[in-house]
């Protein structure tokens, strides 16, 4: 009974526009006072919160992907791959799509994918006689690549929260992230080959794709080297993301030249937005968190569900059809950090693994990022591409699709995510 | 009015700063590890108090140009009267929750700095240096979301361009 009202409070106070992070610590801090404790726990709260080295990494990772985005690497990068697959069926859905799955392994967002691969590939795709609701769709869902294939902000949080490895959450996130890259390419050539309607392309010569390669190179080995180093465990994530900062600078700023003075104030400047965004949400959440633990709702829900839901398999449907509703109204992060705390106890009382349900609620996340009427990736390629919400809707829907799809592929086989961070 | 809105800019963007001198501090502190052998013992706790005292300072700017995430899809549906009845209440709620928070993080501060507490940790700074940072940030949140209240009250901020939102 308390667990509902407090839901309705904080569906009361967020549906009234109060901005998300405020909204979770000022319900949290109500909650405190309500239930005898001591407001003190608030403060503290966010500064425990700010305090956390991990979450270090979530403004160097920003800066580091719009450094690059400045600089235009993601132009390089299309250029690239498009003189390598260009001349496949569907060839230039295929290079957008490996495109995003490059940048997704340079950024943790996934607006900065979209908007990134966007800019350059729909139009592009749109003069080489593409469908547009199929361009669209293409870039949103591509760009939500950017959360699943690491760095990932999410996963950050995730890991923050649960006091889960994100090094662990990184690396399960790359099995899926390229079933799903695999997944959108098998769709892209199918659709090209039946439904057409584009220009075939000659192959590109040789000299082109050695000029482009070599330009494309440096941010391709920015790629591998973060990986690499968190792999490794020569770094930490937050120390790999202030060496991926210093390197993209030396790359836009020495090497390609094409970041300007003005371009780096604006990346610094749009990477500290979001930041504050982000992390003042974690620390909201981590007030509210407090305060319904000491409320006892999560365990209280956790055995509800037990009660009413005893397989996995139950358990997955229902979050699933809760998540993707909670999708259309919600913001990706502000549902991790809502949902998370509530739902993990129960998960592993089911014995689902903490980093696989991870990666499953990335996935989730990333449908809630393409389901209108809210969903950030639609907004970003509506004012990339100046489209119309309605075409950019319709879209997305099979993409969508193929990444529920993924999500039953990583249910019946969990390997998919856990082996890479488990069992190599 | 115009003065404080001047502050927050500025804040804003010595955050911004913070958080690119805190990207040096940590990629000098893995060259010095690996390539000196000499790890720093500050690296890590001042990038850690950029993030602290970024984040909270810029908070206030954050308000008054609309860039925290919110929910809009439903208020959006309302009609115009409505919604700034609505925003000027999410306004006053946002107002009491952090005139609330400075005054409890001010406690956590006093208290820390009458009594000398420090960290405990390689620099061992006193632990005031970060916890001022909560009345701070959360003062000067409160001023702007009184602002903020008024200007929801005559439309102003309705009006305003909500900006990019971000993830």
């Amino acid at each position: 009974m308390t667990a509902l009202l407090i839901l309705v409070a904080l569906f009361a106070l967020l549906l009234l526009r109060v901005p998300v992070a405020f909204a979770l610590g000022g319900l949290g801090l109500a909650l405190l006072l309500l239930g005898g404790f001591s407001p003190l726990m608030a403060p503290q709260a966010i500064l425990s919160t700010l305090d956390g080295f991990i979450l270090l990494a979530v403004p160097l990772f920003l800066l580091m992907s719009n450094v690059l985005l400045k600089g235009g690497v993601g132009r390089d990068l299309f250029a690239a791959v498009h003189a390598w697959v260009g001349h496949w069926p569907g060839g230039l859905a295929v290079a957008t799509i490996v495109s995003c799955g490059v940048f997704a392994a340079i950024s943790g967002s996934s607006v900065a994918t979209a908007a990134t691969i966007g800019t350059v590939a729909i139009p592009e795709m749109i003069s080489r006689g593409y469908d547009k609701r199929f361009v669209y769709g293409l870039l949103a869902a591509g760009g939500t690549l950017g959360i699943l294939i690491p760095p990932s902000i999410p996963m950050i949080v995730y890991g923050f929260v649960t006091e889960q490895s994100v090094i662990a959450l990184f690396l399960a996130g790359i099995g899926p992230g390229l079933a799903l890259v695999g997944l959108f390419i098998v769709y892209s050539m199918v659709y090209a080959r039946f439904f057409g309607g584009y220009t075939p392309e000659p192959p590109a010569s040789w000299a082109e794709r050695r000029t482009s390669s070599l330009r494309a190179l440096p941010s391709l080995a920015l790629a591998v080297v973060i990986i690499g180093v968190i792999y490794s465990g020569a770094a930490t994530p937050t120390e790999a993301a202030a060496i991926g900062f210093a390197a993209a600078l030396v790359i836009t700023g020495l090497m390609l030249r094409t970041l300007t003075w003005q371009g780096f104030k604006e990346a610094m400047f749009e990477s500290m937005v979001t930041t504050v965004a982000i992390l003042l949400i974690v620390a909201g959440a981590k007030v509210f968190g407090k305060a319904i633990t000491l409320y006892r709702i999560p365990q209280d829900i956790s055995v509800f569900i037990g009660q009413a839901i005893d397989t996995p398999l139950a358990f997955i449907l229902v979050v699933s059809v809760v998540l993707l509703f909670m999708g259309l109204v919600f913001e990706a992060l502000s549902m991790v950090l809502i949902m998370t705390p509530v739902l993990l106890p129960a998960a592993m009382a089911l014995g689902l693994d903490p980093i696989w349900f991870g990666i499953y609620m990335v996935v989730m996340v990333e449908c809630a990022l393409i389901t209108p009427p809210v969903g950030l990736n639609l907004y970003v390629i509506q004012s990339v591409a100046r489209a119309s919400l309605g075409d950019v809707s319709r879209g997305v829907l099979p993409f969508l699709a193929l990444m529920l799809l993924t999500v039953a592929l990583l249910y019946v086989w969990p390997d998919l995510a856990l082996t890479i961070p488990f069992k190599l | 009015m115009l003065l404080f809105a001047r502050l927050t800019t500025a804040l804003a963007w010595i955050a911004a700063l913070l958080f690119t001198i805190a990207g040096a501090m940590l990629t000098y502190e893995v060259a010095a590890r690996y390539f000196f052998t000499a790890p720093t013992i500050w690296a890590a706790e001042l990038s850690q108090l950029t993030l602290i005292w970024g984040s909270l300072i810029a908070m206030s700017w954050a308000l008054a140009a609309r860039r925290h995430i919110a929910v809009d899809a439903v208020v959006r549906l309302l009609p115009r009267d409505v919604q700034r009845g609505t925003e000027t209440l999410a306004m006053i709620a946002v107002a009491v929750f952090s005139a609330m928070v400075a005054w409890h993080g001010w406690g956590i501060f006093y208290d820390s700095y009458e009594r000398g507490r420090t960290t405990g940790s390689m620099l061992d700074l006193p632990t005031w240096v970060s916890e001022l940072a909560v009345p701070v940030g959360f003062g000067l949140l409160f001023v702007q979301a009184l602002i903020e209240t008024g200007r929801a009250l005559s439309g102003a901020r309705l009006d305003d361009d909500p900006g990019d939102v971000i993830e």
